[in-house]
Protein backbone atom coordinates (compact mmCIF):
# COMPACT_ATOMS: atom_id res chain seq x y z
CA UNK A 1 0.00 0.00 0.00
CA UNK A 2 1.17 3.46 -0.89
CA UNK A 3 0.58 5.33 2.37
CA UNK A 4 2.71 8.30 1.41
CA UNK A 5 0.73 9.15 -1.69
CA UNK A 6 -2.58 8.83 0.12
CA UNK A 7 -1.34 10.94 3.01
CA UNK A 8 -0.16 13.59 0.58
CA UNK A 9 -3.60 13.68 -1.05
CA UNK A 10 -5.38 13.80 2.30
CA UNK A 11 -3.17 16.68 3.42
CA UNK A 12 -4.51 18.79 0.57
CA UNK A 13 -7.99 18.71 2.06
CA UNK A 14 -8.52 20.40 5.40
CA UNK A 15 -12.11 19.19 5.61
CA UNK A 16 -11.62 15.54 4.76
CA UNK A 17 -15.19 14.38 5.44
CA UNK A 18 -16.77 16.95 3.15
CA UNK A 19 -14.21 16.35 0.43
CA UNK A 20 -14.49 12.59 0.24
CA UNK A 21 -15.42 12.57 -3.42
CA UNK A 22 -12.60 14.93 -4.36
CA UNK A 23 -10.20 12.72 -2.42
CA UNK A 24 -11.45 9.62 -4.20
CA UNK A 25 -10.97 11.38 -7.54
CA UNK A 26 -7.35 12.21 -6.74
CA UNK A 27 -6.64 8.71 -5.49
CA UNK A 28 -8.16 7.23 -8.60
CA UNK A 29 -6.22 9.60 -10.85
CA UNK A 30 -3.03 8.49 -9.20
CA UNK A 31 -3.59 4.73 -9.10
CA UNK A 32 -5.84 4.55 -12.16
CA UNK A 33 -8.39 2.84 -9.93
CA UNK A 34 -9.39 2.67 -6.26
CA UNK A 35 -7.40 -0.05 -4.52
CA UNK A 36 -9.07 -1.73 -1.55
CA UNK A 37 -6.19 -1.31 0.88
CA UNK A 38 -5.99 2.42 0.17
CA UNK A 39 -9.75 2.82 0.60
CA UNK A 40 -9.63 1.05 3.95
CA UNK A 41 -6.74 3.27 5.00
CA UNK A 42 -8.66 6.42 3.98
CA UNK A 43 -11.73 5.24 5.88
CA UNK A 44 -9.71 4.88 9.08
CA UNK A 45 -7.84 8.11 8.54
CA UNK A 46 -10.84 10.36 7.91
CA UNK A 47 -13.22 8.47 10.15
CA UNK A 48 -15.86 7.53 7.59
CA UNK A 49 -17.13 3.95 7.72
CA UNK A 50 -15.72 1.84 4.88
CA UNK A 51 -19.23 0.67 3.99
CA UNK A 52 -20.21 4.27 3.31
CA UNK A 53 -17.19 4.80 1.06
CA UNK A 54 -17.86 1.50 -0.69
CA UNK A 55 -21.43 2.61 -1.31
CA UNK A 56 -20.29 5.91 -2.80
CA UNK A 57 -17.67 4.27 -5.00
CA UNK A 58 -20.37 1.98 -6.36
CA UNK A 59 -22.82 4.84 -6.89
CA UNK A 60 -20.71 6.94 -9.21
CA UNK A 61 -19.84 5.47 -12.58
CA UNK A 62 -16.59 7.39 -12.66
CA UNK A 63 -15.10 5.38 -9.80
CA UNK A 64 -13.72 1.93 -10.42
CA UNK A 65 -12.45 -0.76 -8.08
CA UNK A 66 -10.52 -2.65 -10.73
CA UNK A 67 -7.48 -1.31 -12.60
CA UNK A 68 -8.24 0.53 -15.84
CA UNK A 69 -6.12 0.50 -18.97
CA UNK A 70 -3.63 3.18 -19.92
CA UNK A 71 -6.11 4.63 -22.41
CA UNK A 72 -9.81 4.93 -21.81
CA UNK A 73 -12.05 4.55 -24.82
CA UNK A 74 -15.61 5.84 -24.45
CA UNK A 75 -17.82 4.99 -27.35
CA UNK A 76 -20.96 7.06 -27.74
CA UNK A 77 -24.14 5.07 -28.31
CA UNK A 78 -26.45 8.09 -28.05
CA UNK A 79 -29.28 8.50 -30.54
CA UNK A 80 -27.34 10.34 -33.23
CA UNK A 81 -24.31 8.05 -33.08
CA UNK A 82 -26.56 5.01 -32.96
CA UNK A 83 -28.31 6.11 -36.14
CA UNK A 84 -25.00 6.81 -37.84
CA UNK A 85 -23.76 3.29 -37.13
CA UNK A 86 -22.06 3.39 -33.74
CA UNK A 87 -23.07 -0.25 -33.37
CA UNK A 88 -20.64 -1.22 -36.10
CA UNK A 89 -17.89 0.83 -34.49
CA UNK A 90 -18.54 -0.91 -31.18
CA UNK A 91 -18.42 -4.33 -32.86
CA UNK A 92 -15.14 -3.35 -34.48
CA UNK A 93 -13.74 -2.19 -31.14
CA UNK A 94 -14.83 -5.38 -29.41
CA UNK A 95 -13.24 -7.47 -32.10
CA UNK A 96 -10.02 -5.46 -32.27
CA UNK A 97 -9.48 -5.25 -28.55
CA UNK A 98 -11.05 -8.60 -27.74
CA UNK A 99 -12.95 -7.16 -24.79
CA UNK A 100 -16.51 -6.24 -23.85
CA UNK A 101 -17.62 -2.82 -22.64
CA UNK A 102 -16.51 -2.31 -19.04
CA UNK A 103 -13.43 -4.46 -19.47
CA UNK A 104 -9.73 -3.81 -19.96
CA UNK A 105 -7.40 -5.41 -22.49
CA UNK A 106 -4.93 -7.97 -21.23
CA UNK A 107 -1.95 -5.72 -21.95
CA UNK A 108 -3.64 -3.02 -19.84
CA UNK A 109 -3.45 -0.60 -22.75
CA UNK A 110 -7.17 0.03 -23.34
CA UNK A 111 -10.39 0.13 -21.31
CA UNK A 112 -13.67 0.19 -23.18
CA UNK A 113 -16.77 1.94 -21.95
CA UNK A 114 -20.14 2.67 -23.51
CA UNK A 115 -21.60 6.16 -22.91
CA UNK A 116 -24.85 7.82 -23.90
CA UNK A 117 -24.26 11.02 -25.86
CA UNK A 118 -21.15 13.07 -25.41
CA UNK A 119 -22.71 16.16 -26.95
CA UNK A 120 -20.82 15.74 -30.20
CA UNK A 121 -23.77 14.65 -32.33
CA UNK A 122 -22.49 16.55 -35.38
CA UNK A 123 -19.46 14.27 -35.33
CA UNK A 124 -21.49 11.08 -35.09
CA UNK A 125 -20.47 8.34 -34.77
CA UNK A 126 -17.95 9.52 -32.20
CA UNK A 127 -15.47 7.96 -29.81
CA UNK A 128 -13.53 9.64 -27.01
CA UNK A 129 -10.08 8.30 -26.25
CA UNK A 130 -8.65 9.79 -23.07
CA UNK A 131 -9.38 13.50 -23.64
CA UNK A 132 -9.58 13.51 -27.43
CA UNK A 133 -12.74 13.15 -29.48
CA UNK A 134 -12.73 11.37 -32.84
CA UNK A 135 -15.74 11.85 -35.11
CA UNK A 136 -17.17 10.65 -38.43
CA UNK A 137 -15.67 7.27 -37.71
CA UNK A 138 -15.68 4.24 -39.92
CA UNK A 139 -14.19 0.89 -38.96
CA UNK A 140 -11.23 1.77 -41.20
CA UNK A 141 -10.64 5.16 -39.63
CA UNK A 142 -10.96 3.59 -36.21
CA UNK A 143 -8.12 1.17 -36.87
CA UNK A 144 -5.93 4.08 -37.87
CA UNK A 145 -6.88 6.05 -34.77
CA UNK A 146 -6.25 3.13 -32.43
CA UNK A 147 -2.78 2.58 -33.85
CA UNK A 148 -1.81 5.99 -32.44
CA UNK A 149 -2.29 4.66 -28.93
CA UNK A 150 -0.13 1.56 -29.05
CA UNK B 1 -45.27 19.86 26.95
CA UNK B 2 -44.90 20.31 23.24
CA UNK B 3 -47.16 22.68 21.38
CA UNK B 4 -50.18 20.85 19.97
CA UNK B 5 -50.99 21.15 16.28
CA UNK B 6 -54.54 20.77 14.96
CA UNK B 7 -55.08 18.91 11.71
CA UNK B 8 -57.76 16.89 10.02
CA UNK B 9 -57.16 13.34 8.80
CA UNK B 10 -59.93 11.68 6.80
CA UNK B 11 -62.40 14.20 8.22
CA UNK B 12 -61.38 13.39 11.79
CA UNK B 13 -60.04 16.23 13.95
CA UNK B 14 -56.63 15.18 15.25
CA UNK B 15 -54.12 16.81 17.60
CA UNK B 16 -50.43 16.03 17.49
CA UNK B 17 -47.35 17.60 19.10
CA UNK B 18 -45.24 19.85 16.87
CA UNK B 19 -42.51 17.92 15.08
CA UNK B 20 -44.51 14.72 14.72
CA UNK B 21 -45.07 13.35 11.27
CA UNK B 22 -48.44 12.95 9.59
CA UNK B 23 -47.96 9.18 9.70
CA UNK B 24 -47.37 9.23 13.45
CA UNK B 25 -50.37 11.49 14.00
CA UNK B 26 -52.54 9.15 11.94
CA UNK B 27 -51.28 6.06 13.73
CA UNK B 28 -51.99 7.68 17.11
CA UNK B 29 -55.53 8.40 15.90
CA UNK B 30 -56.00 4.77 14.79
CA UNK B 31 -55.98 5.68 11.11
CA UNK B 32 -54.18 3.08 9.03
CA UNK B 33 -51.63 4.12 6.43
CA UNK B 34 -49.68 1.31 4.76
CA UNK B 35 -45.88 1.45 5.14
CA UNK B 36 -42.91 -0.62 4.14
CA UNK B 37 -39.67 1.28 4.77
CA UNK B 38 -41.01 2.97 7.90
CA UNK B 39 -40.07 1.52 11.28
CA UNK B 40 -40.98 3.26 14.54
CA UNK B 41 -37.48 2.75 15.93
CA UNK B 42 -35.72 4.26 12.93
CA UNK B 43 -35.38 7.67 11.36
CA UNK B 44 -37.86 7.74 8.47
CA UNK B 45 -36.35 7.92 5.02
CA UNK B 46 -39.45 8.07 2.81
CA UNK B 47 -38.15 5.71 0.17
CA UNK B 48 -40.91 3.16 -0.33
CA UNK B 49 -43.61 5.77 -1.06
CA UNK B 50 -46.40 3.50 0.18
CA UNK B 51 -47.43 5.95 2.89
CA UNK B 52 -48.31 8.72 0.44
CA UNK B 53 -51.33 10.85 1.37
CA UNK B 54 -53.13 13.77 -0.19
CA UNK B 55 -52.74 17.07 1.64
CA UNK B 56 -54.53 20.39 1.34
CA UNK B 57 -55.42 23.28 3.62
CA UNK B 58 -52.26 24.86 5.01
CA UNK B 59 -50.01 23.12 2.46
CA UNK B 60 -50.33 23.35 -1.28
CA UNK B 61 -52.70 20.66 -2.45
CA UNK B 62 -50.79 17.62 -3.53
CA UNK B 63 -49.37 14.26 -2.63
CA UNK B 64 -46.90 14.01 0.24
CA UNK B 65 -44.98 11.19 1.86
CA UNK B 66 -46.58 10.97 5.29
CA UNK B 67 -43.63 9.39 7.13
CA UNK B 68 -41.47 12.45 6.46
CA UNK B 69 -44.17 15.14 6.30
CA UNK B 70 -44.39 17.04 9.57
CA UNK B 71 -47.79 18.00 10.93
CA UNK B 72 -48.88 21.58 10.26
CA UNK B 73 -51.64 23.70 11.78
CA UNK B 74 -54.77 23.50 9.65
CA UNK B 75 -53.50 20.64 7.49
CA UNK B 76 -56.16 18.53 5.82
CA UNK B 77 -55.07 14.97 5.05
CA UNK B 78 -56.82 12.28 3.06
CA UNK B 79 -55.27 8.82 3.20
CA UNK B 80 -57.46 6.85 0.82
CA UNK B 81 -58.49 8.97 -2.14
CA UNK B 82 -58.94 7.37 -5.51
CA UNK B 83 -55.70 8.87 -6.78
CA UNK B 84 -53.72 7.73 -3.74
CA UNK B 85 -55.09 4.22 -4.03
CA UNK B 86 -54.21 4.14 -7.71
CA UNK B 87 -50.61 5.12 -6.98
CA UNK B 88 -50.37 2.69 -4.09
CA UNK B 89 -51.63 -0.19 -6.17
CA UNK B 90 -49.04 0.58 -8.84
CA UNK B 91 -46.29 0.72 -6.21
CA UNK B 92 -47.42 -2.58 -4.75
CA UNK B 93 -47.45 -4.09 -8.21
CA UNK B 94 -43.88 -2.93 -8.73
CA UNK B 95 -42.80 -4.33 -5.36
CA UNK B 96 -44.59 -7.56 -6.16
CA UNK B 97 -42.82 -7.73 -9.51
CA UNK B 98 -39.58 -7.79 -7.58
CA UNK B 99 -40.63 -10.07 -4.72
CA UNK B 100 -43.51 -12.24 -5.96
CA UNK B 101 -42.75 -14.96 -3.40
CA UNK B 102 -42.63 -12.85 -0.26
CA UNK B 103 -45.61 -13.78 1.94
CA UNK B 104 -45.47 -10.40 3.67
CA UNK B 105 -45.68 -8.53 0.39
CA UNK B 106 -48.34 -10.82 -1.08
CA UNK B 107 -50.45 -10.16 2.01
CA UNK B 108 -49.86 -6.40 1.96
CA UNK B 109 -50.68 -6.19 -1.73
CA UNK B 110 -53.78 -8.32 -1.35
CA UNK B 111 -55.09 -5.95 1.32
CA UNK B 112 -55.04 -3.26 -1.35
CA UNK B 113 -56.61 -5.44 -3.98
CA UNK B 114 -53.39 -6.26 -5.81
CA UNK B 115 -53.03 -9.96 -6.52
CA UNK B 116 -50.86 -10.02 -9.61
CA UNK B 117 -48.13 -7.92 -11.13
CA UNK B 118 -47.41 -6.76 -14.65
CA UNK B 119 -43.76 -6.38 -13.76
CA UNK B 120 -42.66 -9.95 -13.10
CA UNK B 121 -39.09 -10.55 -14.20
CA UNK B 122 -38.92 -14.28 -13.70
CA UNK B 123 -36.63 -13.65 -10.77
CA UNK B 124 -37.67 -13.31 -7.17
CA UNK B 125 -35.88 -11.60 -4.34
CA UNK B 126 -37.48 -11.03 -0.98
CA UNK B 127 -35.44 -7.88 -0.41
CA UNK B 128 -37.48 -4.81 -1.35
CA UNK B 129 -34.55 -2.44 -0.74
CA UNK B 130 -36.40 -0.51 1.96
CA UNK B 131 -33.10 0.11 3.72
CA UNK B 132 -34.33 -0.66 7.23
CA UNK B 133 -31.40 -3.02 7.80
CA UNK B 134 -28.86 -0.48 6.57
CA UNK B 135 -30.40 2.21 8.77
CA UNK B 136 -30.63 0.14 11.94
CA UNK B 137 -27.04 -1.02 11.55
CA UNK B 138 -25.83 2.51 10.91
CA UNK B 139 -27.99 4.65 13.20
CA UNK B 140 -28.99 2.43 16.10
CA UNK B 141 -26.21 -0.15 16.39
CA UNK B 142 -23.43 2.04 15.00
CA UNK B 143 -21.71 -0.93 13.41
CA UNK B 144 -21.89 0.28 9.79
CA UNK B 145 -21.69 -3.30 8.54
CA UNK B 146 -24.30 -3.08 5.77
CA UNK B 147 -24.57 -0.79 2.79
CA UNK B 148 -26.28 -0.39 -0.53
CA UNK B 149 -24.22 -0.89 -3.67
CA UNK B 150 -24.90 -0.26 -7.35
CA UNK B 151 -27.79 1.71 -8.75
CA UNK B 152 -31.18 1.17 -10.30
CA UNK B 153 -32.08 -2.44 -11.01
CA UNK B 154 -28.64 -3.60 -9.80
CA UNK B 155 -29.02 -2.09 -6.33
CA UNK B 156 -28.46 -4.51 -3.51
CA UNK B 157 -27.63 -4.79 0.17
CA UNK B 158 -24.21 -6.09 1.04
CA UNK B 159 -21.09 -5.52 3.14
CA UNK B 160 -17.90 -3.68 2.29
CA UNK B 161 -16.28 -5.46 -0.66
CA UNK B 162 -19.04 -8.06 -0.43
CA UNK B 163 -17.09 -10.29 1.91
CA UNK B 164 -17.54 -11.52 5.48
CA UNK B 165 -17.97 -8.38 7.51
CA UNK B 166 -15.45 -7.57 10.18
CA UNK B 167 -17.73 -4.81 11.45
CA UNK B 168 -20.91 -6.83 11.95
CA UNK B 169 -21.40 -7.58 15.64
CA UNK B 170 -23.94 -10.32 15.03
CA UNK B 171 -26.81 -8.64 16.89
CA UNK B 172 -29.35 -9.62 14.23
CA UNK B 173 -31.14 -6.26 14.35
CA UNK B 174 -31.08 -6.14 10.56
CA UNK B 175 -33.03 -9.38 10.37
CA UNK B 176 -35.41 -8.18 13.03
CA UNK B 177 -36.37 -4.95 11.27
CA UNK B 178 -36.53 -6.53 7.82
CA UNK B 179 -40.20 -6.48 6.79
CA UNK B 180 -39.94 -9.39 4.38
CA UNK B 181 -37.50 -11.69 6.15
CA UNK B 182 -34.86 -11.27 3.47
CA UNK B 183 -32.07 -11.43 6.07
CA UNK B 184 -31.60 -14.70 7.91
CA UNK B 185 -29.89 -15.31 11.21
CA UNK B 186 -29.06 -18.97 11.68
CA UNK B 187 -27.75 -20.33 14.95
CA UNK B 188 -26.40 -23.83 14.68
CA UNK B 189 -24.57 -25.22 17.68
CA UNK B 190 -22.27 -22.45 18.80
CA UNK B 191 -22.08 -20.76 15.42
CA UNK B 192 -24.19 -17.89 14.12
CA UNK B 193 -24.43 -17.10 10.43
CA UNK B 194 -26.16 -14.04 9.01
CA UNK B 195 -27.00 -13.96 5.34
CA UNK B 196 -28.84 -11.98 2.70
CA UNK B 197 -28.89 -11.95 -1.09
CA UNK B 198 -27.54 -15.49 -1.00
CA UNK B 199 -24.38 -14.31 0.69
CA UNK B 200 -23.33 -15.24 4.23
CA UNK B 201 -22.05 -11.86 5.33
CA UNK B 202 -21.14 -12.58 8.93
CA UNK B 203 -20.08 -15.58 11.00
CA UNK B 204 -19.70 -15.71 14.76
CA UNK B 205 -18.86 -18.04 17.56
CA UNK B 206 -21.61 -17.86 20.15
CA UNK B 207 -20.64 -17.35 23.76
CA UNK B 208 -22.14 -19.76 26.27
CA UNK B 209 -24.51 -18.69 28.99
CA UNK B 210 -22.67 -18.87 32.31
CA UNK B 211 -25.73 -20.41 33.92
CA UNK B 212 -27.13 -23.05 31.61
CA UNK B 213 -24.21 -23.42 29.20
CA UNK B 214 -26.26 -22.82 26.06
CA UNK B 215 -24.51 -20.86 23.32
CA UNK B 216 -26.58 -17.69 22.86
CA UNK B 217 -24.81 -14.53 21.68
CA UNK B 218 -21.64 -13.37 19.90
CA UNK B 219 -19.02 -11.68 22.07
CA UNK B 220 -19.03 -8.46 20.05
CA UNK B 221 -22.75 -8.12 20.62
CA UNK B 222 -22.45 -8.68 24.36
CA UNK B 223 -19.77 -6.04 24.44
CA UNK B 224 -22.15 -3.59 22.76
CA UNK B 225 -24.77 -4.36 25.40
CA UNK B 226 -22.15 -3.72 28.04
CA UNK B 227 -21.29 -0.41 26.44
CA UNK B 228 -24.82 0.78 25.78
CA UNK B 229 -26.80 -0.62 28.70
CA UNK B 230 -24.39 -1.28 31.55
CA UNK B 231 -21.58 1.24 31.43
CA UNK B 232 -23.82 4.34 31.29
CA UNK B 233 -25.19 3.17 34.65
CA UNK B 234 -21.70 2.68 36.03
CA UNK B 235 -22.01 -1.10 35.77
CA UNK B 236 -19.98 -3.71 33.96
CA UNK B 237 -21.31 -6.78 32.18
CA UNK B 238 -19.35 -9.48 33.96
CA UNK B 239 -21.65 -12.42 33.57
CA UNK B 240 -23.04 -13.89 30.39
CA UNK B 241 -26.67 -14.75 30.92
CA UNK B 242 -29.01 -15.93 28.21
CA UNK B 243 -32.54 -14.46 27.98
CA UNK B 244 -34.04 -17.70 29.33
CA UNK B 245 -31.88 -17.74 32.45
CA UNK B 246 -32.31 -14.00 32.82
CA UNK B 247 -36.04 -14.53 33.22
CA UNK B 248 -35.48 -17.21 35.85
CA UNK B 249 -32.63 -15.52 37.64
CA UNK B 250 -32.72 -15.35 41.41
CA UNK B 251 -30.91 -13.53 44.11
CA UNK B 252 -28.30 -16.26 44.38
CA UNK B 253 -27.20 -15.75 40.82
CA UNK B 254 -26.97 -12.02 41.42
CA UNK B 255 -24.49 -12.72 44.17
CA UNK B 256 -22.53 -15.09 41.98
CA UNK B 257 -22.38 -12.40 39.37
CA UNK B 258 -20.68 -10.04 41.76
CA UNK B 259 -18.00 -12.53 42.70
CA UNK B 260 -17.24 -13.91 39.25
CA UNK B 261 -15.79 -10.75 37.77
CA UNK B 262 -14.76 -11.47 34.26
CA UNK B 263 -11.29 -10.13 33.78
CA UNK B 264 -11.02 -10.31 30.02
CA UNK B 265 -13.73 -8.20 28.48
CA UNK B 266 -13.84 -8.71 24.73
CA UNK B 267 -12.52 -5.71 22.89
CA UNK B 268 -15.14 -3.91 20.87
CA UNK B 269 -14.62 -0.56 19.28
CA UNK B 270 -16.84 1.42 16.97
CA UNK B 271 -15.71 0.04 13.62
CA UNK B 272 -14.87 2.65 11.11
Amino acid sequence: MDVQTVDKILDKFPDTTGNLIAILHEVQNHFNYLPEAELRYIAKKIDIPITQIYSIVHFYNRFTLSPKGKHEISICLGTACHVKGAGKILDELKEKLEINPGDTTEDMNFSLEVVRCIGACSLAPAVVIDEDTYGDLTPKKLTKTLSKYK
Amino acid sequence: MAEMINLTINGKKVQAPRGKTVLEAATDADIYIPTLCYHPALEPEGTCRLCIVEVSGSLRKGIRVSCIQEVKEGLVVETETEEINKHRRLLLELFLGRSPDSPYLIDLAARHGVTSSRFLTGESNDCVLCGRCVRVCRDEIGAYALCFVNRGPDRKVTTDFERLSEYCIGCGSCAQVCPTGAIQVQDRGNERKISTWGQVFAKFKLERCDHCGTPFAPAKYLELINKKAYQPKGLELVDYICPECFKNRDRASEKRKASALRSSVVKWSVPR
